[in-house]
Formats: structure tokens, C-alpha cells, sequence
């Protein structure tokens, strides 16, 4: 129970903190595309970091799926909306951890499915 | 690129380490699938022997890691095992056994780690008795093409590595070989698998 409490912890927090390192990085009034460009960056290095520091705990392919799933979805969303001057840091990563939730919550019913067949 | 034997060398040290998650979520799901071995037992890649915690007591066992390292490190759990295990230093892709030696045949992540699949559960196929059984505890490519995404991206890192595939098709590559699945059950998701299969 503790560990699936975890994947939902690190589900959503990996979708924060993504979407807060790229907001810090993409500066506002930027060109969209290449916040998408670094958005896309930032969220597959965090993965890759957050990678090797979490799965010798909560185990290789829980980990692993989820933060490659969010380094995509959140990571460019991230980068393209913190190029909007009236999107606030709060918004933002307001967003990513919103999409890290939904991530985990997608993995978890779909991880229920499956291994109930 | 080193070689597999090197690879595992290498990391026998950390590997209890890395794998502590995994054998936290796996202990239950693999006490309930070796309960199916019976008889003389093949145990491919033993590793530093972290599954021997979930065999049911009393088995004879004969383990062989194609890492020297691994089997060293292997050794404490092996003594402390309530049966007997053997540990034998061997390639699963060419063992020293003779033909229909063993009752029972068990994988745990090797078919993900050997360099031919389809040669090794051949070589399998071999040391199983014809009413054996091949009980595999594997983790395979995901049929979902978000998981697959990641599974194949990170699988270029894991083989550079260690020489570990994420996208290996374990059910298929069984078949291939001459083996009929008889028993399928995904432990996460549709990536690690519980199975059992018997030569045709």
C-alpha cells in the first residue's frame, strides 16, 4: 500500500518540479518553439536524474514509466506556456503537477487492469 | 562494449542495491509463482541471489551466473538456503548439462540480459525433462505504445550499460523455441510477466 501511495507522490511531484525547472529556465516573451525545444530538455534530463535517484527504492519500471511519460507531456506544455508573459510561475507548475497526477493515475488504473486479467 | 560477463562484474557490487525496489514489489508475486518447482531444479543467472529468499524450502537447485563476480557474491545466500543449491559458473546460452536433466527450469530478468534469446530457451528446451516445466519471472516490451516509448528509449542506456534489452518479446521468443505458454499473469502493468511454459 505504502509503495502505490509513493507512485502517486512521485507521479505528481516529478510533474511539479518539471514544470517549475522550466518555467525558471524559459524566460517570458520568448519564441514558443524553442520553449517547447527546452521545455522538452529539461523534463527528459529531470527524468533521467530522478531516474537513477528513486529507482534503487521504489523500483526500475514504476519509476521509469511514469517520469518518461510526464517528461514528455509536461515538459514541452511547460516550456511553451512559460513563454506567455500572463502565466505566473504558480500557473505553471500549478499545470504540471495536474498532468503528474493524471500520469499517475493513468499508470495506476491501467496497472489494475492489466494484472487483473 | 564490454561484455556481458564484464557488465555483471562490474555492478555485482550495487546490484543488491539497485535491485532493493524491485524485490520489494516482486517478493510476494515470485514466492507465488516458484511454489510451481518441483524436482531438480535449474536456476539461470542466480545474480548475487536475491530470489533465493522466495524458493519454497527443500528444493534441489543447481544455479548458474555467467558472471564470476555474481556467484561470489551469491554464495552467503546460497549457504543459508533450507535445501541445497549448487552454484556453477556457466554461459546459459551453452551449459554443460546433458540432455533432459531437470524437472524444472526458472528465469528471473535473463531472457532480457542474454544475447540470443531464442538460443538460450532452446538450450533450455535441451536440460528440460519433455514434462518439464520452464517457470519465467521476465519483463517484456509493453503492447501500449506510451510505455513501449519509453521502455525502447531507455533500453539503448540499459544495454550500453549493462547489456540489459527493455524490449525484448519474452511470450514470442518462448514459442519460437518450442515452448507452449500455459500459464500468463502481469505482475506491473503489461511489462513484467509471471509465466509458465512446457516443451511441445
Amino acid at each position: 500500500m505504502s509503495l502505490r501511495i509513493a507512485d502517486f507522490f512521485i507521479g505528481t511531484l516529478s510533474g511539479a518540479l518539471m514544470a517549475f525547472c522550466t518555467y525558471l529556465v524559459v524566460s517570458p516573451n520568448s519564441n514558443m518553439l524553442l520553449g517547447m525545444i527546452l521545455g522538452g530538455l529539461i523534463g527528459m534530463s529531470l527524468m533521467m536524474i530522478l531516474m537513477v535517484l528513486l529507482m534503487p527504492f521504489f523500483g526500475a519500471f514504476e519509476v521509469m514509466i511514469p517520469l518518461h511519460i510526464n517528461a514528455m507531456l509536461v515538459g514541452m506544455p511547460a516550456g511553451m506556456l512559460s513563454t506567455l508573459p500572463s502565466l505566473e510561475l504558480f500557473d505553471v507548475t500549478l499545470g504540471g503537477t495536474a498532468i503528474g497526477f493524471f500520469v499517475a493515475l493513468q499508470v495506476y488504473l491501467s496497472n489494475k487492469r492489466l494484472t487483473e486479467l | 562494449m564490454k561484455s556481458k560477463k564484464q557488465s555483471y562484474d562490474r555492478v555485482a557490487k550495487f546490484f543488491d542495491f539497485l535491485r532493493k525496489g524491485d524485490m520489494r514489489r516482486w517478493n510476494a508475486h515470485q514466492k507465488s509463482l516458484f511454489e510451481n518447482l518441483s524436482g531438480e531444479v535449474l536456476y539461470i543467472g542466480i545474480g548475487t541471489g536475491l530470489e533465493t529468499v522466495n524458493f519454497p524450502a527443500d528444493l534441489k537447485i543447481t544455479a548458474i551466473d555467467i558472471s564470476s563476480a555474481m556467484i561470489q557474491q551469491s554464495k552467503t545466500r546460497a549457504k543459508s538456503y533450507p535445501g541445497k543449491i549448487n552454484l556453477c559458473l556457466m554461459d546459459a546460452e551453452s551449459s554443460a548439462f546433458r540432455d533432459h536433466s531437470f524437472d524444472s527450469v526458472v528465469t528471473v530478468c535473463v531472457l532480457c540480459s542474454v544475447k540470443h534469446p531464442v538460443t538460450c530457451l532452446e538450450e533450455i528446451k535441451r536440460v528440460l525433462k519433455p514434462e518439464g516445466k520452464l517457470v519465467m519471472y521476465e519483463h517484456v516490451l509493453s503492447k501500449n505504445p506510451f510505455y513501449a516509448i519509453a521502455l525502447k528509449t531507455m533500453s539503448n542506456l540499459t544495454e550500453f550499460l549493462e547489456g540489459t534489452y527493455l524490449d525484448r518479446d519474452t511470450v514470442s521468443n518462448a514459442e519460437k523455441a518450442g515452448f507452449e505458454i500455459f500459464s500468463h499473469k502481469n505482475v506491473y502493468l503489461d511489462i513484467v510477466k509471471a509465466l509458465m511454459a512446457k516443451p511441445i
